[in-house]
């Protein structure tokens, strides 16, 4: 017998996505101490995998200077902006929830239509492009907002 | 599966229809907040990018008449200001102003407070209170936390997540239903008379202390300027006779109070340890009403605790009561078939009871013990296992819903049990959603054990 079947669609979410639930994120007890800086955390990404700043930034369709200026520290991303990030790091679903875990902001939620989408273009290595299109089409807001829109 | 399918797939799997079909066509759901009790909050935004905080509330399983948003009344800076209402047959949708700014404990804990600043935001909140207090049917907010109070970039100060404030009845002897936060809730929300304005004034000075000392508890080592302690004495009185009557002397006396201390000298780092551990208490422990459940009996789920120290107490609570050995291993991950041996053993369940499938159906069944053909060798989920203790302690609370469906269609006695499970506290310290180690389960039973014990009292 198939057990998957007698989940729902968000319980399977969850379980696919292993995300946590808001709670557990939130009373898990990371603190603010010892906690890696977001831009820290980045640049370390940057070179463990040998890339350049420069390309996690184009693939991740941000604006340049702007791109390094959340590399140095001295901008804190938004939401969408981390998102954005982690498909130009191309990251699993699991490392995006810990990308914007260090960044403070919540997690991606099945109950979210939108995270969903993200979600699964995450997990299948879509490009960005890709997820913008998707995300248009559905009359979903695209990452970044509106100033994206061509 | 190109982007297409992909899409295709999801669209087919995702169905929105339990929200009102007039709030999908004006808002976008952007982030999930937070999800407890039937009550989902998200950021949502319009077409114009501007963001609102949407409240969603499950009919169902609330079983309450929502008439109004409790906000709709209220215009205050301090509050957040009610947009719109939304509703369905399934689903009522408050949308109200999204705050910007930090929460307090975010705050301060990158800001370091003097005493001086620290009795500004005390006195902004006691302004907010009052508004709520001092109407004909006053409202107690009844979750005043650092969390739930957000510092505007401008520093004003507002009060947010009206989840559970409502407008208080005199007459009635108990309140019919409790949600709220341990560490910030005061005795008489355990059950022992009705709540009134003086619950948010005992939560106040436990806000007031732990801005001051880092903790929600009293620490004698931490010297706090004689006045403001007092205060804080005089809010958390066990009888709330003796505590402040109104928000307003509160104010005057914060007022009176002028602590010439520029900072507060913790060292940041034991600052941030006591931080932390003040940040474990806000997790959200709720309360199940219906349970007279006594903070000082010795049955109750500990406050205050560590995630580790929480599992080695419930392993040798549920040791020494039930001398067995099930329990040693409490790093290893439990199976189903684990989780089945401890139901025999333990709880002296009838081996086919808890053997049995349902061959036709995987359905909830009173006559079998789980719910699903688990086969021994399966990990255990989070909900599961609660629907085990729970189901195990007092099947009555599971059963009858076999036969029923919920909006999916799927196990509505598990949503039962989780549900049950979250109000009465349960799912204290219960981090992991899905494979459970030995020591998780030895914690849910604890904590479900606990809990019954302190109903039978």
């Amino acid at each position: 017998m198939d057990k998957s079947k007698s989940y729902s669609t968000i319980e399977l979410w969850a379980k696919l996505f292993q995300a946590p639930t808001v709670n557990s994120y939130l009373s898990e007890n990371d603190s603010f101490i010892n906690q890696i800086t977001f831009s820290e955390y980045i640049t370390k990404l940057c070179e463990s995998k040998g890339e350049k700043a420069e390309k996690i930034i184009k693939r991740s369709n941000i604006d340049t200077s702007f791109g390094h200026r959340l590399f140095s520290g001295k901008r804190n991303p938004s939401r969408d902006t981390v998102l954005q990030l982690a498909f130009g790091f191309g990251m699993s679903v699991d490392e995006t929830q810990q990308l914007l875990k260090i960044s403070r902001h919540t997690p991606l939620h099945p109950k979210v239509k939108r995270d969903a989408v993200i979600a699964f273009f995450l997990n299948d290595h879509k490009p960005l492009e890709e997820l913008q299109i998707a995300l248009y089409d559905n009359k979903l807001p695209i990452l970044g907002g509106k100033k994206h829109e061509q | 599966m190109n982007s297409k399918e992909l899409l295709e797939n999801l669209n087919n799997a995702y169905d929105e229809y339990h929200y009102p079909a007039d709030f999908l066509n004006q808002y976008n759901i952007m982030e999930c907040l937070a999800e407890r009790n039937g009550i989902d909050t998200f950021l949502v935004q319009d077409r114009e990018e501007a963001k609102y905080i949407a409240k969603c509330y499950y009919k169902e399983r609330l079983k309450i008449d929502i008439k109004k948003d409790i906000l709709s009344e209220l215009f205050y800076d301090g509050l957040p200001k009610h947009i719109g209402t939304f509703e369905n047959d399934i689903m009522y949708v408050a949308v109200r102003e999204y705050i910007e700014g930090q929460t307090l404990d975010e705050y301060a804990f990158l800001n370091d407070l003097s005493e001086n600043e620290i009795k500004k935001i005390c006195v902004k909140i006691c302004d907010i209170l009052g508004t709520l207090h001092h109407r004909k049917n006053p409202i107690i907010h009844r979750d005043i936390k650092p969390q739930n109070i957000i510092i505007r970039p401008d520093g004003g100060v507002a009060l947010i997540d009206f989840d559970i404030a409502r407008e208080y009845q005199s007459g009635s002897d108990t309140d019919t239903i409790f949600i709220g936060t341990v560490a910030y809730a005061p005795p008489e929300q355990y059950g022992f008379s009705q709540t009134d304005a003086r619950t948010d004034i005992y939560s106040l000075g436990i806000l007031l202390r732990f801005l001051l000392t880092g903790s929600t508890r009293e620490n004698k080592n931490i010297k706090v300027y004689r006045p403001l302690e007092k205060i804080i004495e005089k809010c958390t009185a066990f009888d709330p006779k003796d505590r402040f009557d109104d928000v307003d002397d509160i104010k005057k006396a914060l007022l009176k109070a002028n602590p010439k201390s520029q900072g507060i000298k913790i060292v940041s780092i034991t600052a941030g340890i006591i931080l932390c551990a003040g940040l474990l208490l806000f997790g959200g422990i709720k309360i199940y009403q219906k349970i007279t459940y006594s903070p000082f009996s010795d049955d109750a789920i500990p406050a205050y605790m560590s995630d580790e120290e929480r599992i080695n107490d419930a392993v040798s609570y549920m040791k020494e009561k039930y001398d067995t050995d099930l329990f040693d291993e409490i790093d290893d991950i439990a199976t189903i078939g684990d989780l089945r041996e401890i139901m025999i053993s333990i709880y002296g369940l009838d081996r086919d009871y808890v053997y049995g499938i349902n061959m036709d159906m995987p359905q909830e069944s009173d006559e079998y013990f789980l719910p699903w053909g688990w086969d021994n060798a399966q990990t255990i989920d989070r909900d599961i296992m609660v629907y085990a203790a729970v189901k195990a302690y007092d099947p009555s609370i599971v059963a009858d819903w076999s036969s029923l469906k919920d909006d999916d269609g799927h196990y509505p006695g598990v949503r039962v049990a989780v549900s049950f499970a979250e109000d009465t506290g349960i799912l204290t310290g219960v981090n992991r959603p899905g494979d459970l180690t030995i020591g998780d389960v030895a914690l849910i039973l604890a904590n479900t054990d606990r809990v019954f014990e302190s109903k039978k009292q």
